[in-house]
């Protein structure tokens, strides 16, 4: 059993859930303003830290 | 987009301003929508559930703890979760309604009231509305006299809703239960459009029982809602079962008989639970949300013909409005006909509305941004423009 990538699933999963209600609260245009990039980009980084964490855990 | 080879992508909310008049304060927030992922199988709130087996004593995760937090969110003393606002009247006409007993709801009510007292043999009767769609004080009490020596006995029920769904207009609910309360009859509020949007005092206001919907108003997955009472009339509502059976003598500890035993069991009660300090957050700012929504309505009462049905000013976000001699007079000669205004809507990034309505319609604007309803009011002119109506 991988408790971390449990965890990391997980994680993924909440992060990519932030996201989309960033979609929603900016429908239709989805035009994001400078704090919103910058938090878009903070949750885009820790995905990719997942996924890294990922391939570690499950494919090494 | 697919979820599987079958079921489409459902991204109305992500892709659009969804104004859907009964879908917007039943939207999830970011935490429920965590909690769906995390408990999406089926019993899944029931890894740790212990004697005496029922689910609003399961501490883990703490829906003991959040079924005193719901009674008190409302002012009530007992509560409990019900798939739906209809399963919290089910339970309340399953318990005071027997066969040809007098039961009011009032002209504006909604549909599952009837049924739940259909389904126990009650008589209904409406009190009627004024011409303004709303029901007040004096016309309850006049109903309930003229009912009381129809039926030589008051009735021994009422459904009182305090913004109905067909105009989102305030009904008195305060004076009428002064008055049902004169005549010993029970009150069921039903806030299906206030509770977990705007604060509720259900003792306040003199309520045995308040009924609220969660995926209606309280940022939950259906089919979700709350049924809370008064202690006096929790004992008689959430009453246990008695029966033992005849062959093997088994009996069932303390489950509810109104209850059917345990009710929201996975991902309705998780995502209620996680939404739950948002909402209790956000029914303090329902007057920002009142004052976007009231911004939207100018927009259209700006559109020359086009008449605002619900009452004014706007007290609710869920507003009824007749276009028959606005967009509806685009919709006669238009090679869509009724169509060209969703249409239209749909190419600017606004859902909700019913296809080929032009005629009479509703739409809600609660939970959008400052910057979403601008944009919404702005739409309804764009589109009033283009077609050549007036503009005041």
């Amino acid at each position: 059993m991988s408790k971390r990538a449990v965890d990391t699933v997980f994680e993924a999963l909440f992060t990519l859930t932030d996201i989309r209600m960033m979609l929603r609260d900016t429908a239709p245009q989805h035009r994001l303003d400078d704090d919103e990039k910058e938090a878009a980009d903070a949750m885009l980084r820790s995905l990719e830290g997942n996924i890294r964490t990922l391939r570690e855990e499950l494919i090494g | 987009m697919r979820c599987t080879s079958e079921i489409d992508v459902r991204d109305v909310d992500e892709s659009c301003i969804n104004i859907d008049p009964i879908q917007v304060g039943g939207r999830l927030t970011a935490d429920a929508m965590k909690a769906v992922i995390a408990y999406g199988d089926g019993y899944s709130v029931c890894d740790h559930c212990r004697k005496p087996f029922r689910l609003d004593f399961i501490q883990k995760p703490p829906i003991q703890q959040f079924h005193k937090e719901l009674a008190a969110f409302v002012n009530m003393d007992e509560a409990r979760v019900v798939p739906g606002a209809r399963r919290g009247f089910q339970a309340v006409a399953g318990t005071y309604v027997q066969k040809g007993d007098p039961v009011l709801i009032t002209a504006l009510s909604h549909y599952t009231e009837v049924l739940a007292v259909e389904n126990n043999g009650g008589i209904i009767r409406e009190i009627p509305a004024d011409d303004g769609k709303t029901i007040t004080t004096d016309s309850a009490a006049e109903t309930i006299e003229t009912v009381s020596r129809e039926f030589c006995r008051p009735p021994v029920l009422l459904f009182l809703d305090h913004f109905d769904y067909q105009y989102g207009n305030e009904h008195d609910v305060r004076g009428i239960i002064r008055v049902a309360r004169q005549h010993d009859i029970p009150v069921v509020y039903n806030g299906a459009y206030t509770v977990g949007i705007m604060e509720v005092d259900g003792k306040g206001l003199g309520a045995d029982f308040v009924v609220g919907s969660g995926h209606k108003s309280m940022a939950a997955p259906a089919p979700s809602g709350m049924l809370a009472a008064t202690t006096e009339r929790a004992a008689e509502v959430f009453r246990t079962t008695e029966a033992r059976t005849d062959l093997t003598g088994r009996t069932f500890g303390i489950k509810e008989v109104e209850m059917m035993g345990c009710t929201l069991m996975g991902v309705t009660l998780v995502g209620m639970m996680a939404s739950f300090p948002h909402v209790r957050e956000r029914v303090k700012h329902w007057d920002e949300h009142l004052s976007r929504g009231r911004k939207v309505v100018e927009s259209l009462e700006r559109i020359v013909g086009t008449r605002i049905q619900s009452e004014m000013p706007r007290n609710h976000t869920l507003t009824r409005v007749d276009t028959i001699q606005s967009f509806d007079k685009v919709a006669n000669t238009h090679k869509k006909k009724g169509f060209f205004f969703s249409s239209e809507l749909k190419a600017r990034g606004i859902a909700g509305i019913i296809p080929g309505a032009t005629k009479v319609w509703k739409f809600n604007t609660y939970g959008l941004s400052a910057a979403q309803s601008d944009y919404l009011a702005e739409t309804f002119l764009g589109i009033a423009e283009k077609y050549g109506l007036d503009i005041q």
